[in-house]
């Protein structure tokens, strides 16, 4: 087995979260350090955009630039926001980089609070996480006493606090502007932009937010540089390591931390101890379920950001969810339909109600109830869900087109046989 | 100024301007559901959608969402784009109950007028329809919570324009719930618009239930006249009686909206107890019969005793043809009168007003909404006059700062600052304020007026410990103000309150500040009752005359000083004395039952009128309906009886304008319309000069606003040396000041059932600590010693009032009328708890 | 204008009151603490009952419905009676492929009571959830938001009877 470098793994033990001291001893809170003394706050925003530092949370946009979307003479408070909601179905990464590393997450908060020039750090998490929220909790006060947190940081002048604000659990508070509102004490309906929260985000301040993931990195990228981050990757159009979450059909469901670009037959293969026994790969979710089915053909696919977009498709939160030759795609994408339909935030009409009429259809499809219509009716039902307010249903009807694209025909013997062919 | 081409047409609208209200100004109607102008965009039902062709934007994209940018060229018939409305109308039709046939709203209902002409006719979706349990609102609105389409309007209305938060809304996903937390009544006064933004029938008129489609209605313009402003209604009638009531847009007064009482407050002109047949001594008798009695009577009593013997009032609730009329038969006749106030320093107080809004001040409802600092005295908004608090909502929802000076326990639906000070501080408080506010070498500057008006005028210096931060706060914020609005009340303020009001109206216009003058006037057309008030005799004066027995018969045109005059055994005394009491009115009130002759007249549904609201904005209301008794009451709910012959029965009712004429001159009556523009000529060439008045249906949407102000004003003319002197050795009492409910008290909408329902029972608000010293406590009966007699009334203890008053509601069911004379003061002894 | 006289009976412990009330007092934006003070409430009733909203509502100065429109959209504020013990199972794809429907037939079997539902012994009650985040150890469930997983009948067995026995 290849060993490819860990970066955000690289405190990770099998029993217990390392310690601070542990931390510091890995180079811990030295691009902290550095980028206080000698940095400016654009400096940070420079460096963390050379270093191609695209969001983990499943939009892949650029670190550096949203921190740059800040205006200097916004009005302050300003909050940087980590987003710890993980709600996507298959993603378990931020769970377990808290559990290794959580100071790796605090040092990536300061920074790019420090880059946004903010001075209030909330951490949003998902009411699952509780003991995450607690070591979080705990730590955060360790980071204060070391003086890590807190007035005048590292005696360089900055001040960031950081709470950790507990949700009470829905998908869509994952959503950034939703997650506003929820912080807010609002129903978390989502709000379009403009104004965009960088400028007027929570209590109207400027607000930058960013996955746990994306956060981790910062410390790493300050302290070795954008082009080390860079070259982690495997393909040219990679930047930095990627946490892949891997479920389903594999003999070792987990967290690997892989170079971006890293081939998807790798992965399955190597790293997460291929696949269980009698299964073959038919096809995966590639980052979360509101991705899209990869086939057989993409077996091999170089998995980052951008060869991925340039077939269609999204790496998302890079879980990779694996289906094999036993499973019914039309029952798999019912279940993931089904979450989308009770997770919906009510807010707008083809998401509200067009998810459950996409859940009927797929019903009773699987039920052997299906006609032919129905294919024509979810690809173009699936098609305008693409005009609803949020990108939650883009991302809901994303298993079901791939469905209809890749698997039309057992689609179809769903209904010639009036059953399902699996059962 | 960007332009844009949609569907081929170019329009060039000003920044800022949504795509949707392009295309509406173009004539093109794009569907809407969640799209509402007072209430904005927000993108939810996402039925507005079109096709961006050219661009900043691509595709399809919800117009409602979109600024128009130059370049753009937008489709609404595009394929794609109507494909997706189809599905939006499909998606929205999945759960509604195919109930139209049963359906309050079948008829008006945008949902279904959006399906139809979306294209959706065909049902393909199998499952099963979701259902919710409806709540309990109360008596104005029904909920069917199964019709809902999810469009956020009722919620963002309710919270965020209105600023009530018991309506909203709860769950997720597709069982998102609009409604209460409990059943229970709503307790926001604007509920009634719920009914009139639903887009399909979630929330639907109550009262008028069943009643009949919106097409089986005979619908016209109206107006509410429950308080001075002048809302624009629709009043809907239906076999002949008012039977719903909805806000009629206008721009410059209510916008899309109008408040509970002005909606529900129309029954009086409906309810069966209403008198309908003329009556000598309480015999139903023909009209012409009642007619001829009284002109015979009232022609004996100028023989005998002389034409001042006979003395006319009007009210302030008539239109402007009955007022002139009143006033033209009494300048012909040498009649005394008319008067059309209940108290000398009431007319006072409004003629003074009316004459000081210079037409450089006035300002509209709409206008004051988008001021950024608006101070109020002596005026209480959302229980005199519920629309001027939602229009102050918006202001304060712009970042506007509010301040209210007046004694009463005062809630607004948003944040303000109360000075709560007894009525004879008032004057000194506004002084304060404003004199805090202006920059004095702006004052210097802008001449020896203003300048000798604010050296003499009190500071800041003058409030109460308690009050000074917040006042030195308030200051700051109105000298912050570049829009400023001083709205003033003429019910429980001093004589001198409406003068001082713009006087520092016009020292904040010297301060180079853009001032705005907002009156609330006690009645509809108070300002119509004002012009036409000169210097006859006053209420008082007449019942003088009355009890010296020079006045010998009294002609109530719409007025029952039973229900408005303060002191009632003097009143009871006056009439009992009389000859002859003449009534005209409509609805049964206690001088309709006291009358010798009593005369009929037609509401504003029936008559029409011109209204003067307190802006000076002159109005006209058509007919609505041609009169007579409903053909629900004459069947007593069953089938209409077949009675043959030409008339309408009950429609022997008249204006009162035109049984004035009868009475007077005899039988020859004009047309409506003859009579309205004479009386208007009448009033330009002998009252006061009015503009050109264009055909009445060109002043549907806005009125037009008359000036009124007298041109020579005595700027500044209060002399604030006696005002200081004023307001002393007052301690240790108490001041009655008897004050407007939203519900309750005004005279109209108290015969409303609906309303009625809603009435809180009356109680005497006083401060805790008065409540203290008196040993009693909230919830406590008290009987309070007024002049002719005690009332009995719950205690409400209040922290956000003034020390040493208490506050009474001129309440129904309250007997207020035992007070002789105002300002009243009580002393704490004549306050005693009663043990129950 | 109120005029009802105002009957503000405490229901939660004074201590717990006072607090929470000391730190919604000590933050600039108290409603960012609303969740935390419906799951504090929450925790001491069992779920939030209506006067529970109520309370919460007068702790933050919000009316029961703007509270009510909070407690509804989240998944696990409880605004109806549950039992002691919550099981949340996870129904999300994974899961599901993963067997979670005969865990949970299995465990609505033993318990006597259907998804949605609490023993009469008000010892459990049995909850949906979606994706809890411990895909790696499908099938998984939550019993008062503690995983378990994976979990086999057997396993599920052992921990149900550990907990009676706790109880
Ligand atoms: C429906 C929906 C759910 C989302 N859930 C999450 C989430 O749970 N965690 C997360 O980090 N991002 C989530 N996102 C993405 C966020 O909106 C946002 O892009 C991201 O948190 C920004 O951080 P990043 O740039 O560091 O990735 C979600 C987006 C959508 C549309
Ligand atoms: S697509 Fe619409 S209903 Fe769905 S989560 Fe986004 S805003 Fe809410
Ligand atoms: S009107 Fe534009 S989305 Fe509803």
């Amino acid at each position: 087995m290849m060993n490819y470098p860990q970066v955000l793994f690289k405190n990770r033990k099998p029993d217990r979260i390392a310690t601070l001291e542990e931390y510091r001893q890995s180079g811990g809170y030295e691009g902290l350090g550095d980028a206080l003394s000698k940095a400016s706050h654009k400096d940070v925003q420079q460096v963390l955009l050379d270093a191609v530092l695209l969001g983990r949370g499943g939009a892949a946009f650029p670190a550096g630039r949203k921190l740059m979307t800040v205006a200097d003479d916004a009005p302050h408070p300003r909050y940087i926001v980590c987003n710890a909601d993980e709600m996507e179905p298959g993603t378990f990464k931020d769970r377990v980089l808290i559990h290794a590393d959580p100071h790796m997450l605090i040092e990536g908060m300061i920074i790019a609070g420090y880059g946004a020039q903010a001075e209030k750090g909330i951490i949003f998490i998902r009411p699952e996480y509780e003991s995450a929220a607690r070591i979080l909790e705990r730590e955060i006060k360790i980071a204060k006493e070391a003086g890590y947190l807190g007035k005048n940081i590292l005696g360089n002048g900055y001040s960031l606090d950081i709470v950790v604000h507990r949700s009470a659990g829905r998908y869509i508070c994952g959503e950034v502007t939703a997650q506003l509102n929820a912080l807010m004490g609002k129903r978390a309906n989502p709000q379009q932009p403009p104004p965009y929260p960088t400028e007027k985000g929570l209590w109207e301040r400027p607000t930058v937010l960013q996955n746990v993931e994306t956060l981790a990195c910062m410390p790493h990228i300050l302290r070795n540089g954008p082009e080390w981050f860079k070259n982690l990757a495997l393909t040219e159009t990679g930047a930095g390591t990627k946490i892949f979450c891997a479920s389903g059909k594999i003999n070792s469901p987990g967290c690997y931390e892989l170079p971006m670009g890293i081939r998807l037959s790798e992965i399955i293969e190597v790293h997460a101890g291929g696949m269980v026994e009698g299964s073959e790969y038919k096809a995966c979710l590639p980052g979360g379920a509101s991705t899209r089915f990869l086939p057989r053909e993409f077996y091999d696919i170089e998995m980052d950001f951008d060869t991925l977009r340039n077939v269609g498709h999204r790496l998302g939160t890079g879980a990779i969810m694996v289906f094999d030759q036993k499973t019914c795609l039309v029952a798999a994408t019912l279940n993931l339909v089904e979450f989308f339909a009770r997770e919906s935030c009510g807010w707008c009409t083809p998401c509200r109600e067009g998810l459950p009429y996409i859940r009927d259809l797929l019903r009773r499809l699987e039920e052997g109830e299906g006609e032919e219509e129905y294919i024509p009716m979810l690809q173009q039902m699936s098609k305008h869900l693409w005009s609803s307010y949020c990108a939650f249903a883009p991302g809901a009807v994303s298993p079901v087109e791939s469905l209809i694209t890749y698997f039309e025909d057992e689609v179809r013997e769903h209904i010639s046989q009036k059953k399902c062919p699996f059962k | 100024m960007p332009k844009i081409i949609i569907d081929n047409h170019e329009i060039e609208v000003p920044e800022g301007t949504k795509v949707i209200e392009a295309a509406e100004q173009l004539g093109i109607m794009i569907p809407r559901f969640c799209y509402h102008p007072a209430l904005g965009s927000v993108g939810a039902c996402r039925v507005c959608a079109v096709k961006f062709l050219e661009g900043p934007f691509k595709g399809v994209q919800m117009s409602c969402m979109i600024d128009v940018k130059d370049g753009m060229i937008v489709s609404t018939t595009d394929e794609e784009a109507v494909e997706f409305r189809q599905y939006v109308i499909e998606w929205l039709m999945l759960n509604h109950p195919h109930d139209c046939p049963v359906c309050d709203e079948g008829g008006h209902c945008l949902l279904q007028d959006m399906t139809i002409s979306g294209g959706h006719g065909m049902r393909r979706y199998l499952g099963l329809k979701r259902t919710y349990r409806d709540q309990y609102l109360g008596p104005l609105v029904q909920h069917e919570m199964n019709r809902c389409i999810h469009c956020y309007r009722c919620s963002r209305f309710y919270q965020e324009f209105a600023g009530y938060f018991d309506l909203g809304v709860m769950q997720s996903a597709n069982r998102t719930y609009f409604g209460r937390f409990k059943d229970g009544i709503l307790e926001s006064p604007f509920t009634g618009n719920l009914s009139d933004i639903c887009p399909t029938g979630v929330y639907t008129d109550r009262p008028s239930r069943f009643f009949g489609r919106r097409w089986d209605y005979q619908r016209s313009p109206s107006l509410c006249i429950n308080c001075s402003l002048g809302c624009h209604t629709t009043a809907s009638a239906r076999y002949r009686e008012v039977v719903r009531q909805e806000a009629r847009y206008s721009e410059a007064v209510n916008g899309y909206f109008i408040c509970d009482r002005g909606r529900h407050g129309f029954h009086y002109a409906r309810n069966e107890t209403r008198p309908r047949r003329a009556l000598i001594e309480g015999r139903e008798v023909s009209t012409e019969e009642a007619i001829r009695a009284a002109r015979e009577k009232l022609a004996e009593l100028v023989k005998s005793a002389g034409p001042d013997s006979i003395a006319c009032l009007g009210s302030g609730r008539s239109g402007l043809e009955t007022q002139a009329m009143l006033k033209q038969l009494c300048q012909e006749k040498g009649w005394q009168g008319p008067s059309y106030f209940m108290d000398k320093s009431l007319a006072g107080k409004v003629k003074t007003a009316v004459s000081r809004l210079d037409p450089e001040l006035a300002v509209s409802l709409h206008q004051l909404e988008g001021s950024d600092a608006i101070i109020v005295v002596g005026a209480d908004p959302i229980n005199e006059a519920p629309m001027l608090a939602l229009a102050m909502r918006q202001a304060q929802r712009h970042g506007g700062k509010i301040a209210v000076v007046d004694p009463r326990p005062i809630f607004l639906p948003f944040d303000f600052t109360h000075l709560p000070v007894r009525p004879d501080e008032i004057n000194l408080y506004l002084s304060a304020l404003i004199k805090g506010a202006v920059d004095p070498q702006l004052i210097a500057e802008a001449g020896k007026g203003a300048a000798e008006f604010y050296q003499v005028s009190p500071s800041l210096e003058i409030v109460a410990d308690s009050l000074q931060e917040k006042a030195s706060i308030l200051a700051q914020e109105l000298r912050a103000g570049q829009k400023v609005v001083i709205v003033c009340g003429t019910q429980i303020v001093r004589e001198t309150t409406p003068a001082l009001a713009a006087d520092h109206a016009q020292l904040l216009r010297a301060a180079k500040k853009q001032v705005g003058l907002f009156y609330l006037l006690p009645q509809a057309n108070s300002f119509g009752a004002s012009l036409l008030t000169g210097d006859e005799v006053s209420f008082s004066e007449i019942l003088e005359g009355i009890e010296d027995g020079r006045v010998k018969s009294l002609i109530l045109a719409e007025n029952d000083p039973f229900y408005n005059f303060h002191d009632r055994q003097r009143l009871d005394l006056a009439i009992e004395k009389l000859d002859l009491l003449v009534v005209l009115d409509y609805f049964e009130s206690a001088a309709v039952k006291k009358a010798q002759v009593f005369l009929p007249t037609s509401t504003l549904y029936e008559g029409g009128g011109i209204f003067i609201n307190q802006e000076g904005r002159l109005q006209a209301a058509p007919k609505a309906y041609l009169g007579g008794i409903s053909i629900a009451q004459i069947g007593g709910g069953n089938h209409p009886p077949r009675v043959y012959g030409r008339d309408i029965p009950g429609g022997e009712v008249r204006a009162a304008h035109q049984f004035l004429t009868q009475i007077s001159n005899g039988d020859q009556i004009e047309d409506d319309d003859h009579t309205q523009r004479s009386l208007l000529r009448w009033i330009a060439d002998n009252i006061t000069p009015l503009p050109e008045i264009p055909p009445f249906d060109e002043l549907a949407e806005n009125g037009m606003r008359i000036s009124s102000s007298d041109n020579t004003p005595p700027y500044f003319a209060v002399k604030w040396q006696e005002e200081k002197d004023k307001g002393n050795g007052l301690e240790d009492s108490l001041e009655i000041i008897l004050t407007d409910w939203t519900f309750g008290t005004e005279e109209l909408s108290s015969f409303s059932p609906p309303l009625r329902k809603l009435e809180r029972s009356p109680c005497a608000s006083m401060h805790t600590k008065d409540a203290a010293r008196l040993g009693l406590d909230h919830g406590d009966k008290v009987k309070i010693k007024l002049d002719e007699g005690d009332v009995e009334v719950d205690v409400c203890a209040e922290e956000n009032m003034a020390s040493g008053a208490i506050v009474l509601p001129r309440h129904r069911l309250l007997e207020w009328q035992k007070i002789k004379s105002f300002p009243k003061f009580v002393s704490y002894e004549d306050v005693k708890k009663v043990s129950t | 204008m109120k005029c009802n006289v105002d009957l503000t009976y405490a229901m939660i412990p004074k201590e717990l009151k006072e607090l929470l009330a000391r730190q919604i007092a000590g933050i600039e934006h108290p409603r960012e603490l609303v969740v935390d003070v419906m799951f504090a409430v929450q925790d001491h009733y069992g779920y939030l009952s209506d006067e529970a909203v109520e309370e919460v509502a007068e702790l933050l100065d919000m009316s029961p419905l703007e509270v009510e429109q909070l407690a509804t959209f989240y998944t696990f504020i409880y605004r109806e009676p549950v039992g002691k013990y919550v099981i949340h199972v996870c129904d999300s794809v994974i899961c599901w492929m993963e067997g979670h429907e005969s865990l949970l037939d299995h465990l609505s079997g033993k318990l006597g009571i259907n998804l949605g539902e609490t023993t009469s012994d008000g010892m459990f009650s049995l909850l949906p959830v979606c994706c809890i985040g411990y895909c790696d150890r499908a099938p998984a469930i939550l019993i008062n938001k503690k995983v378990y997983g994976p979990l086999t009948i057997e396993k599920l067995n052992d921990i149900l009877e550990r907990l009676r026995a706790e109880a």
